[in-house]
Order: C-alpha cells, then structure tokens, then sequence
C-alpha cells in the first residue's frame, strides 16, 4: 500500500512515517508542496496523508492541481486548523477525509483505512469477524466457532446492521428502516426488543455483546478478552 | 450622569418654565395694579359727584348755612347696608356742621387745601355708633368751599363723603381671579408642553443611554443610532470610533492566541506521535513510565490548545460566532451521545438519553450548531471524566413553553456547593484527577450565554451533578 506523507514538520513527518510503517504501508515523504507534487506525478500512489500548512505551495493548492489530473486518489487532509470555513474549504477541494492535529495514531489509521475499503470495494474482505462470530453476507451465513446460527430473515437483517455498525450506536429509527426497505411487515412497538433479546440469546458464546443505549438504541462490540478480527 | 448633578432634563425644564413663571408673577401683580387703579377712578367719580350734589344743598345765608338736605336724601344716602356712604360737613378746623362725625379727617398732607378742587383720600373708621364696631377701610372724597358775603373774610367749609372700601376690594379681586385664572391654566398647559418637548428633544439620548447600558461587556458591535439628532450622531459617531479602535486591539489580540495556537499544534502532534511510537518499542519499565507522563502531558497540552482554539472561536468577534441555523435539539442530542457512547464505554460510563417516548415533537432552536456541538460536548465530556467507571451518564431534554432545558446528569461524586459556581472560572480545576484544562465549563457557558440561554450546575440526590442549559425555542 503505497502511501505519501506530505509533512513540513521534521518531528512529525519522522514519527508519523514510522508508525505509518509499522502499520503495513508504504511511505513516501515530501517535506514540502512542489515535492509532494513531483511524487504525485511520477509514482503511483495509494493514499495521501497531506499537511494544509506546506510551504512553497500550500496543501489546498496541491490538492486542488491534484484533483484535476487524479480525481479519486484517497486524500486525507491533516491540518492545524480546525476553524469550520478550512473545514469546508478542504473538503470543497477535493479532501475525503479531514485530520485534525494533534491526533491519535489509532484515529488516523482507522482513518486511512476506510478510505481505502472505500475506494477499493473489491478488495474489501465480505467476510466480518468479532469476537468469534463470523459472518459472510455473501453466503448469508453467520457461525460461531463453526456452527451456524439459525436466523430469521428479520434477525439476520438486524445482525447485518448491528455488525456493519460495530462500535457504533444502531439507533431503533434506523433498524425500522433497514426492516421496512427489506419488505417484512412492520412489528408492535417494543418487537425491536424482543429481536435483540433473541439475538442475543443466540450470540451467546460469540465473545460480544450487543449493549442496550439508553434512549438510543443499541451498540455491538466484541468483548475486550477475545479480540476482533 | 452623576448623582447630585442636575438632569439635562430638569435644568432644561427650570430654564424654561421659571422665567415663564416670573415673567406670570409680575404680570399678574401689574394687572392687579391697573384694575384696582380703575376701580378706584370709577369709585372716586361717585364719591366726587355725591360731594358735590351735597356741597349744593349747602347755601351761605349771611354768616350762616342753610342746609337743604331732606331726610329722603339722607336715607337713600346710607340706605344700602353693605355699601353705605357717609357724609359729613364741617368748618375747619373740626367744627361739626352735619353728617356722620366719624368720617376720617382728611391726611396732614393737605395742609393747605384750595377750595373747589376734590382730594381723595383712604381711611379708617367705624360704620356704626357703636364704639366696639370693627374699624372699615373707606374711601374719602373732600371739597373745600368757600362762602361768605363779599365784605366779611372769606370761610371755608369741608364737605367729605365717604364709602366703604368694600366694593372697591371685591371689584379688584374680581378682576384679578379672571384674569390670573386663564393665566395659571395657560401656565399650567405650558409646563406640560415643555416637558412633553424636552422629552421628546431628549429621547435619543436616553435611547443612546439604553444603548449602551443594554450591552454585555464584550460587545463591542457599533451604536446603531438612526433617527438621532445632528448633536448626538457626533457624539455616537465619537463613540463608534471608540468602541471600533477596542474592538481592533481585541480582534487582534484574539487572532494571535488562536494564531499560537495554531502555531502549537504541529509540534504537540509531532511530539504526541513521537512518544507514540517510542512506546510501541520494548522498554525497560522506568524509561516506559517517565515517557507514558510525557506522553499523557503531552495529550493535555494538546487538549489545552484545542480547548483555547475552541474558547476563541466562541467568542463574540468570531466569525463563525453569528452563523446560526434552525435545527431540532432531540435529533442533535441524540446524535451527539450516540457519537459518544463509544468513548464513554472505553471509560466505563453507561451514556445515554431521556425522553418520553411519546413526546418526539421537534424542540426547534436557533444556534450555531458547531458552538453548540462544543458546549454539549464538553458538558458530556466532564460527566463522562469526572463521573467515573461505573457511572451513569444520561441526557435529558425537557421543552418548555418558550425555553427549552438540555440536562446533562452524572451519578458521581458530584462537586461541592461552594465549587460549582467557582468552576465557569477559567482555569479553575476542583481536585488534581484527571487531565482536563479548566477551560471546558467557561466554554460551555460563553457559549451558551451567547445563543440567550444559561448554564447552570446543581446537586443531584443521593449524589451526582447536574448540568442544566437553558436554551430559547425558535420562534
């Protein structure tokens, strides 16, 4: 995965380069906007971490050029400013993503990487792991540790969200919506709980746990002990 | 204006109505004059012809009188009780011929008197026999004559008629109440007016008063002074240009803490990422605990500059600070907690969100929602970091008829009375747990304050804190 880092900072572009590395990329460094662009013309490159601050040409003239020989190049603006108008203005030129600094390294990879599922579909594994639940929207089949779970169309919907969702809050509007665009008639009011009820019931053993969001909705998350996949 | 100096309206209004009022005074006291000189020329006209119809009665016989004057005369004379007239004639010096014996003798100015031409005169005297009568003032009227035959010294006799002065005082004071009646109504309606034109002539100035006074310390937004008289647009102008050179020096100040901290942050992300990495090395355990403190120090700083940033983008002169929209506070609560919940489940929290499940009505307000975001955000962050694992996080909204309140309660530990007041400080931290800066609560209520609403923090039973925001509804 071949990466370029357009950072002025020395500190910054040196630790970030490191932990880019250790995070499986590739990392090009261009220390300043002209050769940012020299490496953009001549190599072909994956993903963009790129500094709005740069010096000689600043990383919103950079990318505004880059956007017109390269338009779905994955950018990811990293900026010192984090007013709304250079929000917007990072975004209008042609930014997918927008870092403020400092942040967490965890942050920007996560980051990084759903731009790249973005923009790489095909690659993008149809196989989700959590806890020890697979579950394979191809096949529409979800096991735990190998054995098959038994699910209703209606569960299997709400689980499809539940995991496409994971670590976020599925709120009880949008599991209405995903089981009214699937067809199925529309339950009594607290139906919501009785299929989370089941599902977890049916979950259990799976290493995670779907949690109840006070006044929201809910929340599946693998459980600390056993990793995500 | 300070106290004891005089009110531009009150010297105004003693300019202008007291010399009216002086001006009235002596008006009215020359009219009086000038009727009661009429009155007296009218009675005197009387008196004097009475005298002279009695002196023609009288006729010299020889080196005697002979007096003419029938008892009818007489009668009709002194006939009406209220305005008698008395007469009396004499022979200087006091020898009494005839008539009313009490009639005042005439003044020593008359020293030498000439015959045939009348004096007048005013005196005292009692009406009646009586000795204990009040004494009346009168008006005299006296002739001398002269008689005698051609060969014998000339002798002079004194004819004096008198009235009551009574009449004459009515007819004056008749005369002076219609006129100084009118003339106090009139002066009485000129007073109003006056005052109702000094008003008028001043209400730009307790408009400008108002003006200024109405204004938060921070506001520094010119005058608007539109309808103002020439006088005061120069003095507004003068402030305006005040008010616009603080604003500058403000503005800039403001530019360069957001500019600094702007300038912080590349080498705090720098130095963040530096440690970040150094810690994904094996090290050995001390080394490891002296650069996770850099490291945490690090993420505070970081935290204190966004908290900064934030603080002056709240600000009055921000630009963002007047960009508002209408949008629905559920809908933002609920996205804002459920964009939370996973962070407060990495810190143990059970974050979420309280209302009644019938009531989805929309709570419309009018707010920046980015500033919005940031003060809600902060609110949930410090129940989150304060509460502690375990705790219960929830988000209330509760739609009044024109407000509505946005709760944010922790069942925590709670704070002290004497501190949840002392916390909107800057820079006030209540106890050393913890890495926030002391900036989050003066964020949430600068802003609040900013979009009309308030912020306050109270006690919960049997323990906790409780944030309340009250914002407006739109209209």
């Amino acid at each position: 995965m071949d990466l370029l880092l357009a950072e002025d900072d020395a500190i910054l572009a040196d630790a970030l380069s490191a932990q880019l590395r250790r995070a499986g990329f590739n990392v090009e460094h261009a220390p300043n906007g002209p050769v940012a662009e020299y490496l953009l013309q001549r190599q072909g490159f994956d993903l963009v971490v790129l500094d709005l601050g740069l010096p000689m040409m600043d990383g919103l003239t950079l990318l505004k050029r880059l956007r017109n020989t390269n338009p779905t190049l994955p950018v990811v603006v990293l900026t010192a400013q984090d007013g709304l108008e250079s929000r917007v203005a990072g975004l209008n030129a042609g930014a997918d993503d927008y870092v403020t600094k400092p942040f967490d390294f965890p942050e920007l990879e996560a980051r990084l990487r759903a731009l790249l599922r973005r923009a790489q579909p095909a690659a993008a594994p149809a196989d989700v792991e959590i806890g020890r639940l697979s579950f394979a929207r191809e096949t529409h089949r979800a096991t735990v540790e190998g054995t098959a779970l038994d699910l209703s169309p209606r569960e299997w919907t709400l689980l499809e969200l539940l995991v496409s969702q994971r670590d976020r809050v599925v709120t009880k509007e949008q599991i209405a919506q995903v089981w009214s665009t699937d067809g199925g008639e529309l339950g009594s009011g607290n139906s919501t709980e009785v299929y989370i009820h089941r599902l977890r019931r049916k979950l259990e053993g799976a290493a995670l746990t779907i949690r109840t969001v006070r006044g929201l909705g809910y929340l599946l998350e693998a459980d600390p002990a056993a990793g995500t996949g | 204006m300070r106290d004891g100096g005089l009110s531009l309206r009150r010297q105004l209004l003693l300019w202008l109505v007291l010399p009216q009022l002086v001006l009235w005074l002596a008006g009215g006291a020359a009219t009086y004059r000038l009727a009661a000189g009429y009155a007296n020329r009218a009675i005197d006209a009387s008196l004097l012809q009475a005298s002279r119809a009695l002196a023609r009665q009288l006729k010299p016989m020889g080196n005697g009188l002979l007096i003419d004057f029938p008892r009818a005369a007489q009668d009709v004379l002194e006939a009406d009780p209220k305005d008698r007239v008395m007469y009396t004639v004499s022979s200087p010096p006091g020898q009494f011929i005839l008539g009313n014996n009490r009639v005042p003798a005439p003044p020593p100015s008359i020293a030498a008197p000439s015959v045939d031409r009348p004096y007048f005169y005013d005196g005292e005297m009692r009406l009646d026999s009586d000795p204990e009568a009040p004494l009346r003032r009168v008006r005299v009227a006296a002739i001398y004559l002269s008689y005698g035959e051609a060969d014998t010294p000339p002798q002079t006799m004194l004819v004096q008629v008198a009235r009551s002065s009574t009449s004459r005082e009515e007819l004056a004071r008749g005369i002076l109440v219609d006129t100084l009646l009118p003339l106090s109504g009139l002066i009485v309606l000129m007073t109003m007016i006056v005052w109702a034109g000094i008003r008028a002539g001043l209400a730009p100035l307790a408009r400008l008063r108002r003006e200024v006074e109405g204004r938060a310390p921070n506001d520094l937004a010119p005058i608007r002074l539109d309808q103002a008289p020439r006088e005061l647009h120069a003095l507004a102008l003068a402030l305006n240009t005040l008010l616009a050179a603080v604003q500058h020096t403000v503005a800039t100040q403001r530019r360069f803490i957001a500019d600094a901290a702007h300038q912080l942050r590349t080498p705090l992300a720098g130095l963040k990422s530096q440690t970040e990495l150094a810690l994904q090395f094996d090290l050995e355990a001390q080394l490891r605990a002296r650069l996770e403190r850099v490291h945490s120090s690090a993420t505070r700083s970081a935290h204190l500059v966004s908290q900064l940033l934030t603080l002056a983008r709240a600000e009055p002169e921000s630009a963002i600070a007047h960009d508002r929209t209408r949008f629905d506070l559920r809908r933002f609560a609920q996205e804002l907690v459920a964009e939370w919940v996973p962070r407060a489940l990495r810190a143990g929290v059970d974050l979420g969100i309280e209302s009644a499940e019938d009531d989805a009505t929309d709570v419309q307000v009018h707010a920046n929602a980015l500033l919005l975001r940031e003060a809600v955000a902060n609110l949930i962050d410090n129940a989150v970091r304060y509460a502690g694992r375990g705790a219960e996080v929830t988000v209330r909204i509760v739609p009044g008829p024109r407000d509505v309140v946005l709760e944010v309660v922790d069942n925590g530990p709670g704070l002290e009375a004497a501190d949840r007041e002392r916390v909107f400080e800057r820079f006030v931290r209540v106890g050393t747990e913890g890495d926030g800066c002391g900036l989050g609560l003066p964020i949430v209520r600068q802003i609040i304050e900013q979009h009309g609403g308030h912020v306050v923090l109270a006690a919960v039973e049997p323990h906790g804190l409780l944030a309340r925001v009250t914002l407006p509804r739109a209209s």
